[in-house]
């Protein structure tokens, strides 16, 4: 499905990250990836200018150190700090790296990739959910923006299963997963951002994908 | 049934103008003691507003970015009123209608929304959650359009009106078992910034206005200002976790 397509996929440190980055090698992507969250524009530019070419770039918008359950009122500021706002500066940074890149060719892609509880909501997780609800947001808005110029931004929400066990004991409200099993990460997951990343799809952007086997619909 | 906060006792934050001082002025016609919390000295003059029509009022210096100034906000709430009801965080970046592109904003304007929408969020929750779960009170934030259904000119405001509903639903769950609720509004009101620019391109007001079914922006105290007081009230304490566009119907893709 992505033959001939060069990725460039971030936070592949989390374990989701990893597998993601994998799934999409194996539907035939060329990918580079990135660790951990950049703390600035210059180690996002670094980072990006690094990588000889870069058709779209699949920004995994959670870290492992930032899903810890923990209510709102025992978070410390610097915790907060972490959970929530670096991972929205990470964000942003990722994007206007992302745009340098792509004003140059007059296209790219965007994709988003988070856990379906920061829609739904999950108590003990709010730094991690204002951080994943910003994210796509940030991609509706850059979605607006840069249309016009050929990039488009998209969002691909995973079951918590797929993230983090201790995000899974935070949404034990959700339905089970209507076809009876959590998406694959290859067939499901990363075949879904591969619509979105690769030489079709132009016209989607501003979207948001639940993929997580028909727990969580959309109002 | 009239929506009454009679005895109850409302902090709304970026109270000094626009749909803060709004929903200031309709939360004490409905009976509330008020704190009016602003960063300016523009507050006073609301509280001087509501003394005049015979309602409750006080002012908190406060700097949401500073939770400092929260705590002493709700302490000064509790002084007065003996307990406190409900927060609203409304208070938002002086620079939040600051037109931008994404791909060149600095990180110091992102800091300047993320510290008053964001942080002020986080600070608004720790500092009165022990008086709110004492009132089984609730804490009401506020979104936008922008924050839903993305923005071309203000991404930045965009996303921490999007990333406060995140912050809503997870926080409305959390808190539910302590019988508090928290929700959030999505307003559309004629701010000052909106005045200023309807004002100077009279097209401006008529563009938005065709994209509203009710045929006109709405006023923070009038249009806005009750149905948060609704949220304050004793009589919402089973909605919680809600987003609740107050908008004359310009949003409806829920």
């Amino acid at each position: 499905m992505l033959e001939g397509r060069a990725l460039f996929v971030t936070h592949v440190a989390t374990i989701f990250g990893q597998r993601l980055a994998v799934a999409l090698g194996e539907l035939g992507a060329d990918v580079a990836t990135t660790a951990h969250a950049f703390t600035d524009r210059a180690a996002a530019d670094a980072a990006f200018t690094a990588t000889p070419r870069i058709d779209a770039v699949v920004h995994v918008c959670v870290d492992d150190a930032g899903l810890v359950p923990q209510p709102l009122v025992d978070v410390t500021a610097d915790a907060w700090d972490a959970r929530a706002e670096a991972l929205l500066r990470d964000m942003l940074f990722t994007f206007q790296a992302a745009h340098a890149r792509f004003i140059a060719t007059g296209r790219g892609r965007i994709v988003l990739v988070a856990p379906t509880s920061g829609f739904t909501g999950a108590g003990g997780f709010v730094p991690a959910s204002t951080a994943v609800e910003g994210v796509r947001a940030m991609g509706k808005s850059a979605a607006r923006q840069w249309g016009a110029q050929g990039i488009t931004v998209n969002a691909v929400l995973v079951p918590p299963a797929l993230v983090a066990p201790e995000l899974v004991a935070a949404t034990t409200f959700e339905a089970p997963p209507a076809v009876g099993r959590h998406p694959d990460v290859r067939d499901d997951v990363a075949a879904t951002v591969a619509h979105f990343a690769g030489a079709t799809g132009s016209g989607i952007t501003g979207a948001t994908v639940i993929v997580d086997g028909g727990s969580v619909m959309a109002p | 049934m009239t929506v009454t906060l009679d005895g109850r006792c409302v902090i709304v934050t970026g109270a000094g103008d626009g749909v803060g001082r709004g929903v200031a002025l309709a939360c004490a016609e409905a009976g509330a003691q008020v704190i009016v919390a602003t960063r300016n000295d523009n507050g006073g003059a609301v509280v001087g507003e509501i003394d005049a029509r015979g309602g409750r009022a006080a002012w908190a210096r406060c700097d949401v970015t500073d939770e400092a100034t929260v705590v002493a906000a709700v302490d000064l709430a509790l002084e007065r009123a003996g307990a406190l009801h409900a927060i609203v965080h409304n208070a938002t970046s002086n620079r939040s209608s600051e037109p931008h592109r994404l791909e060149d904003v600095d990180v110091a304007l992102w800091d300047e929304h993320a510290a008053v929408s964001l942080r002020g969020a986080y600070h608004c929750a720790r500092a009165g959650f022990a008086a709110l779960r004492a009132s089984q009170g609730t804490l009401i934030l506020m979104t936008s359009p922008a924050g839903i259904e993305g923005t071309v000119g203000l991404p930045l405001y965009g996303t921490v009106k999007g990333a406060l509903r995140g912050f809503t639903k997870s926080l409305a769950r959390e808190w539910a078992p302590y019988g508090m609720q928290v929700n959030i509004v999505s307003p559309l009101a004629l701010s000052p910034a909106m005045t200023r620019a309807i004002e100077q391109d009279p097209g401006v007001g008529e563009r938005l206005a065709r994209r509203v079914p009710m045929g006109r922006v709405g006023d923070p105290e009038h249009d806005v200002g009750p149905a948060v007081a609704y949220l304050a009230s004793a009589d919402a304490h089973y909605v919680t976790g809600q987003t609740l566009a107050v908008d004359g119907g310009h949003f409806m893709n829920f």
